[in-house]
């Protein structure tokens, strides 16, 4: 994988950032690789990845649907408004950096708008509810990571209840953290800092990362269904290419995935070089099919500038999505950090870490 | 984008302390029809912010208004005037502009692009 260079702007506190060689950067603003690993790629494959997001998840649907009739629901990252309008006696208000995303959004008459999560433009308590539905994993600090929380807390009235849901460091598919690129350590630890949460025993002794060996699915066929059938799959399953998640075919583990010819280890290697670097950071690559890409025509300069790849053999263009998943506990421990808010529950699922926060209500005389 | 929404909205530039509300420029304004719902009304009642709900019907050619929110918020035809400012009438061309530095968020196709450039986080 060739380096990625970001500016070093992932550290702590503000004083560390004016003393950094690079121009001081806030925590607002958006750092290259987020730009170049998220923003663009989410541009570029918009209507494709659009497609392959339909399934609700229940989870979400519960939490939505325990709201109170009239509730005004502040969707933060909303992609292509899947959840805008699930409950159809709230008032759902979206947002998302992708413009694409968001015209897919309108198209369908949903209200919404182009705003950044870490720095939303609304005042304080208009809410209800606020809801983070796999959005906080493509933020590539800790510090923007709490500050999207905090402005999920600050946008809902006291007593307001947000939901948020990352990926898990800790995957259901082992599999799927074999076609994942770790990113190479020296940039892990400029964006984690020390005392990153990662150093605990648990991970290197997670049953999840066992050895056994790890079936993986034919990619091809995987992506045919995606394409012609309706799927049971959730979109909170982390995919690694458009297509959602299928029960396993029986079929030879291959050692290479796409991105193979940068990574001659076996795919056994791999998974335990990013265990033994607590490995949270990825790319994970988006399949996007020839078809798809001619009419986005994002692509031919995506694929000249070096931020895609063309896959013959699956006949993709491949882009790579910057991810920080998040290992247990770690979002609690950021929520908590958050003054005024207060978790209220809190759980795995389908591979992702959840957490409901409830704001503070105003006391009573 | 409807009144609902514009109520919410704030300019985010970095030391700005006048950030709300926007200045409506209105370029394109649609009206679209939507049921009516007097309970949700009245919960919007308590979060809206009126005056920026005034000035801002006004930029969208609808003045009928009143300056205050009547006390007896139960009254029909004052909600109905209220559906119809908060949501009924659609920004689809113009701009939001913030009061204090004059800066111009876009509205295309009905989406407010509330962005900021690198030099204003």
């Amino acid at each position: 994988m060739r380096d990625v260079k970001v500016k070093a702007n992932s550290k702590s506190t503000e004083e560390e950032e004016e003393n950094e060689m690079s121009s001081s950067l806030s925590v607002k603003s958006t750092p290259e690789i987020e730009k170049k690993y998220v923003h663009r790629v989410y541009d570029a494959i918009a209507p494709h990845f659009s497609s392959t997001r339909f399934a609700k998840w229940p989870k979400v649907a519960a939490f939505l649907e325990s709201l109170p009739s009239g509730s005004v629901v502040l969707d933060a990252g909303c992609g292509n408004g899947k959840y805008l309008g699930l409950n159809p006696s709230c008032f759902f208000i979206g947002c998302d950096i992708s413009n694409p995303l968001i015209k897919i959004c309108s198209d369908k008459g949903q209200e919404v708008l182009v705003a950044d999560a870490v720095n939303l433009p609304y005042r304080e308590e208009f809410g209800d509810a606020a809801i983070s539905i796999a959005v906080l994993h493509h933020l590539s600090t800790e510090n923007r990571r709490k500050s999207a929380i905090e402005e999920l807390v600050r946008v809902v009235k006291p007593g307001g209840f947000v939901l948020i849901t990352v990926w898990a460091a800790e995957q259901e598919d082992k599999s799927l953290l074999t076609k994942w690129t770790p990113l190479s350590p020296k940039y892990v630890e400029e964006w984690v800092g020390p005392g990153s949460p990662m150093n605990s025993p648990r991970v290197r002794n997670n049953p999840f990362f066992g050895l056994e060996s790890i079936p993986e699915t034919d990619v091809s066929a995987k992506e045919q269904k995606a394409e012609t059938s309706p799927s049971f799959g959730l979109e909170s399953i982390p995919e690694t290419e458009e297509s959602t998640r299928e029960p396993k075919a029986e079929s030879v583990p291959e050692t290479q995935d796409s991105l193979g010819e940068q990574n001659d280890k076996s795919s056994v290697e791999v998974l335990l070089e990013a265990l033994k670097m607590n490995q949270q950071e990825y790319f994970v690559p988006w399949h996007l099919p020839y078809h798809r890409a001619e009419v986005s025509g994002a692509s031919a300069s995506a694929l000249a500038s070096g931020l895609a790849k063309k896959d013959d053999r699956k006949g993709t263009v491949v882009y790579n999505r910057y991810y920080h998943v998040f290992s247990e506990g770690e979002l609690e421990r950021l929520a908590s950090g958050v003054g005024n808010a207060m978790i209220v529950d809190r759980f795995y699922d389908k591979s992702n870490w959840c957490i409901v926060l409830q704001k503070e209500a105003l006391n009573q005389d | 984008m409807r009144l609902i929404v514009h109520n919410m909205l704030t300019c985010n530039i970095k030391g700005v302390v006048n950030k709300f509300p926007l200045r409506i420029e209105a370029e394109k304004v649609i009206k679209k029809d939507v049921d009516f719902n007097p309970d949700f009304l009245r919960h919007m009642l308590a979060k809206i912010e009126w005056k920026a709900l005034v000035d801002g019907a006004r930029s969208m050619g609808y003045t009928e208004l009143p300056d205050h929110a009547p006390a007896l918020e139960s009254d029909e035809p004052f909600l109905k005037k209220f559906h119809h400012a908060l949501l009924e009438l659609n920004l689809e061309e113009g701009s939001l502009v913030c009061q204090e530095t004059g800066r111009k968020f876009p509205v295309e196709k009905g989406v407010p692009n509330m962005l900021l450039h690198e030099d204003e986080v």
